[in-house]
């Protein structure tokens, strides 16, 4: 069964951290081409990698992984903090 | 830029593989038609020059991309896209040795019947290709598809 495509923010998320990718390979126990086809999305991980992934960079998963393209984290955590602020109103 | 080159990489595997067998069965149908006919200076040649691009060809796409010690590491050694990459290339491996296996078997079958000089003929050759076939088909077809 082919699964559904995955989109991630791995690529950003490792840039602005400053890892390589080796880094990162080693941090999360792959190869590094691994990474190379995660951050392509041309790889979906499975569970436990995935949350490895999350562990590394201190995100929830659902803030790294999703099956809609993902916007950029700036405008995700505004609408966050927009909903955040109308709970709040009320 | 960096699409363009792993681009160049990916077809100078492919082109390495048909290169591989490409040179294994030139030397093995030049060993056969000289076996046949007789052997000679210039068939020599050309079955050695043959075996030659099969070993060039096999450093250059296997040992060279490392795709050999993926293609037959032990799974603990594996991350699981690489588990998964080589699983897939076992099971295309088996269709392609399965299919190749059972022609050859057939035309050496049918040439038998057809040729009163069958039996001087060794298989020994062939029974080598296969083994070489058997050993190197699952890194061709990482080096065929992966990226």
């Amino acid at each position: 069964m082919k699964g559904r495509k995955l989109y991630n923010r791995i690529l950003v998320l490792r840039k602005e951290r400053g890892m390589s990718r080796k880094d990162l390979a080693e941090k999360i126990g792959v190869n590094f081409q691994t990474v190379g086809y995660l951050e392509r999305e041309e790889y979906n991980p499975s569970l436990d990698l995935a949350f490895r992934i999350s562990e590394v960079f201190g995100l929830p998963v659902e803030m790294i992984f999703s099956t809609d393209p993902m916007k950029p984290l700036s405008e995700e955590l505004m609408a966050q903090r927009k909903q955040a602020g109308g709970q709040n109103d009320v | 830029m960096m699409s363009e080159a792993l681009k160049t990489d990916k077809s100078k595997r492919r082109m390495g593989v048909v290169l591989n067998y490409g040179t294994l069965l030139l030397a093995l149908v030049c060993f056969y038609i000289a076996e046949i006919d007789t052997w000679n200076i210039p068939y020599a040649i050309i079955c050695l020059a043959a075996l030659a691009g099969v070993v060039y060809s096999f450093m250059q796409v296997h040992m060279k991309t490392r795709l050999w010690h993926l293609a037959h590491a032990r799974t603990q050694d594996l991350d699981e896209r690489q588990i998964q990459v080589t699983h897939e290339s076992l099971r295309h491996s088996y269709t392609c040795f399965t299919i190749i296996s059972l022609s050859i078997f057939l035309i050496a079958d049918l040439y038998k019947h057809f040729s009163s000089r069958a039996g001087e003929l060794t298989l020994m050759p062939v029974i080598a290709g296969l083994i070489y076939l058997a050993h190197t088909l699952p890194s061709s077809v990482l080096a065929w598809t992966e990226r």
